[in-house]
């Protein structure tokens, strides 16, 4: 067994760092929440210069072939950011499908765009009143002798407002099918939703929207198999980043009970707050373990669906403790809307309810160990 | 990364797993368990001595000791073995003193103890607790007093003359585990009780158990095994039997903890698969548990935990085999895994429903009576080799740099 990272990792790692805490401060953050766009394009464009849209995805494509693990890293220090924008969108709910799912010509049209950030993607598969399962999708997909025509309202679509297309499920007469629609189509009618972390979701409605059969992703019918594995995968990259949140979170505590004082110590000399920073530290060892060896077997291309749900039921939890005993350890001033500490406490919300909170994890497990 | 294990680790798990499929019977885990998990006389002696045959009970010590110059990562993949097999796994020879003997004793003492207790034929108990002495362990009052040194004092001389001689003990040790039916006392005791440092005046020393002035008095734990009290009364211990320099034995005890403290979770697993098994054949109301929506989130918390208690494990031997000393990491995981097992007996009883309280033994009592043993058993795991509050200072002050208080 290995815990550690590689040199180039490690490299990568140092690099986001710097480079996120230089071009994105928490100021920039906060600032983003009420902005129509939700980041910076600059921003964007320097993240696609540095190649971080292609990290993970083949050269022939544009990308730099690297692995799932290698993505890991940078979407670490992006959690630990709270870097706001489209990259976990466009990369791992559309692009990796993408990847896995698409055929030659559909790979050739978009990959090499997404890679070179000039084409920004996203999914759309929740419903009102609907969750994470899959096979529950009411959208419907009608064939007309040429075009599929999708009708139907999803929500919490990331970042909708800036995609050029999205992947919308869609149920055909043969089943849960995945289409790459064009935003330019006509019937697509977009409402920001105003979510805890101030994240840019919406609710999207299809509105008899037409979409070209060569526009089918994967096999028509057989996108609730295909799906899984894409949510399980998201499931994991969305745990990593909780792992940077986390462990931000807990800096910024012990930075602050080092030295605030009162009754003349320290108060991160007192027992009890102590013990808080002891269970925030365990809480996140045990988090990156478990995040990070499913992003090594997904890297290794061994089956990883007991360790992702494992992860997200266990993450999801976590990440909200940390958070939690941060504002009890800092105090007062952690209230504020002005400190960082709200930045993690919600998105530590936001990502617990995304892509199945723990209940819905414990259950996918217990399936998995054929309960 | 790499969570994964090597093709020779896995080689080694299996023999060893087949090995113990082989020796471990009921009377053996009976044995284990009314020897707090220790190597008991009969059954437990024998199959460490066959373990030890093999190199597997201190593997990575050197050949001239016993060992098979193993990485740390097997000796650990061998006690997770051992502990799910049912087999003796707290061994102070083999896991607590040898490691300390072979890093700071003599060649003589090396020579004297390393290769009997790789051979699994002597077996150790832990003498550091005392009445007044639990968590705070620098204020350990047993005397052992240099008689070189007090007999030079009552000529006058001012340095002690060494050669052949003893250090004298008295005073009381308290929950020592395994004393009942170890060979040795591996001893905390106090050589200069002038010091205002208290942690500057104690060495470590290896006594012999059935030295004249000792007394064994039993304690009966809320798991039904026994720990003692030890009494000293004026017991002579040669002084080559001082592991390291003299007044320094709290640092080396401290260090030995970190290399130490580690709680492999097989047994636990093993528990936990029982009750799976458990789950799925037993129907109420015409349904199996497993198929209860509450059960199967208990269950799968489970699942996650056992399986992080799991990764903190053998995080400790990946760092050992780095050449590091695990320091906050270790107090984690005996804290981590403790808990969880204590939460896994309190949940597979509560499963069970009013049989969860039945022992062994009794009549209708499921899991062999394991729930509820291992429910007693839990209170003292999060308590001896020190306290989950006591981890979480370690956590607290070496993890995260926190200002001691």
């Amino acid at each position: 067994m290995n815990f550690g990272l590689s040199e180039q990792q490690e490299m990568l790692k140092k690099m986001a760092r710097d480079f996120l805490t230089t071009e994105c401060p928490k100021s920039l953050v906060k600032q983003m929440v009420s902005d129509e766009r939700g980041y910076p394009l600059e921003l964007w464009d320097k993240m696609a210069d540095l190649g971080w849209m292609g990290l993970a995805f083949p050269e022939k494509y544009g990308g730099t072939g690297g692995s799932f693990l290698d993505l890991a890293v940078l979407l670490e220090e992006m959690g630990r950011a709270c870097l706001p924008g489209p990259f976990f969108s466009t990369v791992v709910l559309a692009g990796m499908p993408i990847l896995e799912m698409s055929n030659e010509t559909q790979k050739q049209e978009f990959l090499p765009q997404i890679t070179q950030g000039k084409l920004i993607v996203t999914l759309a598969l929740t419903e009102p009143g609907g969750g994470y399962n899959v096979d529950k999708v009411t959208a419907k997909a009608v064939f007309d002798g040429n075009d599929y025509v999708i009708s139907g309202t999803k929500f919490f679509v990331p970042y909708a407002h800036v995609a050029d297309y999205i992947i919308c499920v869609a149920k055909t007469t043969n089943g849960v099918t995945l289409f790459l629609v064009d935003t330019k189509s006509p019937g697509i009618r977009y409402t920001l939703l105003k979510t805890i972390d101030g994240d840019k979701q919406f609710d999207v409605v299809f509105n008899k929207v037409k979409v070209p059969k060569k526009n089918i992703l994967g096999k028509e019918g057989q996108g609730n198999i295909q799906l899984r594995e894409v949510l399980r995968k998201a499931a994991v990259a969305k745990c990593i980043e909780m792992v940077g949140g986390a462990q931000q979170a807990l800096e910024m505590t012990v930075d602050y009970v080092k030295d605030r004082k009162q009754f003349g110590v320290p108060v991160g000399a007192f027992q009890a707050i102590q013990h808080h920073c002891a269970n925030m530290l365990t809480d996140i060892d045990t988090s990156r373990f478990i995040s990070y060896k499913a992003a090594w077997k997904i890297s290794e291309k061994l089956p990883y669906a007991i360790e992702a749900a494992m992860a997200k039921a266990w993450v999801s939890d976590a990440y909200k403790r940390v958070t939690k005993l941060g504002h009890q350890s800092i105090g007062g001033v952690s209230l504020m809307e002005d400190h960082d500490m709200p930045l993690y406490s919600k998105r530590a919300k936001a990502a617990e309810l995304a892509l199945g909170d723990a209940d819905f994890h414990r259950e996918v497990l217990a399936q998995e160990l054929r309960l | 990364m790499d969570f994964g294990f090597t093709p020779e680790e896995e080689k080694i798990r299996q023999e060893v797993r087949d090995f113990l499929k082989k020796e471990v019977t009921p009377e053996l885990i009976a044995e284990v368990v009314e020897y707090s998990g220790g190597a008991g006389p009969v059954h437990g002696r024998r199959i460490i001595q066959k373990m030890g045959a093999r190199g597997w009970l201190c593997p990575t010590w050197p050949k001239e000791y016993g060992g098979i110059n193993s990485s740390e990562m097997v000796g650990f993949i061998i006690r997770d073995e051992m502990t799910y097999a049912g087999a003796p796994v707290s061994l102070v020879g083999a896991t607590m003193a040898g490691p300390t003997i072979l890093r700071l004793g003599s060649d003589e003492l090396k020579k004297e103890y390393l290769p009997r207790i790789a051979r699994g034929e002597i077996e150790m108990a832990l003498g550091y607790t005392e009445p007044q002495a639990g968590s705070d362990l620098a204020a350990l009052e047993l005397r052992a007093e240099d008689m070189a040194e007090a007999r030079a004092a009552a000529r006058g001389e001012v340095e002690a003359e060494d050669k052949g001689d003893y250090f004298l003990l008295n005073g009381q040790k308290m929950f020592n585990t395994h004393a009942h039916f170890a060979d040795y006392h591996w001893l905390g005791a106090r050589t200069d009780p002038t010091t205002p440092k208290r942690h500057r005046g104690i060495s470590l020393m290896v006594v012999d158990l059935k030295s004249p002035g000792i007394t064994i008095r039993n304690m009966t734990t809320i798991a039904g095994w026994k720990t003692n009290e030890v009494f000293y009364d004026n017991v002579k211990v040669p002084k080559k039997n001082l592991v390291g320099e003299k007044n320094r034995g709290f640092y080396y005890i401290m260090t030995a903890l970190d290399f130490e403290r580690m709680f492999p979770v097989g047994s636990f697993r093993r528990i936990f698969d029982e009750l799976i098994e458990y789950t799925k054949e037993t129907k109420r109301d015409g349904k199996s548990l497993s198929q209860d929506p509450v059960i199967r989130q208990k269950l799968a918390e489970m699942a996650i935990e056992l399986e992080l208690s799991s990764l903190l494990y053998y995080q400790l031997a990946y760092i050992l085999d780095k050449g590091e000393v695990p320091n906050y990491q270790s107090s984690m995981q005996k804290m981590f895994a403790t808990e969880t097992a204590h939460r896994l007996a309190d949940i597979a009883t509560q499963i069970i429903g009013p049989s969860g309280q039945l022992q062994t033994g009794s009549k209708w009592a499921p899991l062999h009576g394991e729930a509820e043993l291992h429910y007693r058993w839990g209170f003292i795991e999060t308590v001896y080799a020190g306290t989950s509050e006591i981890m979480r200072n370690i956590i607290a002050l070496r993890g995260l740099g926190l200002p001691s208080g």
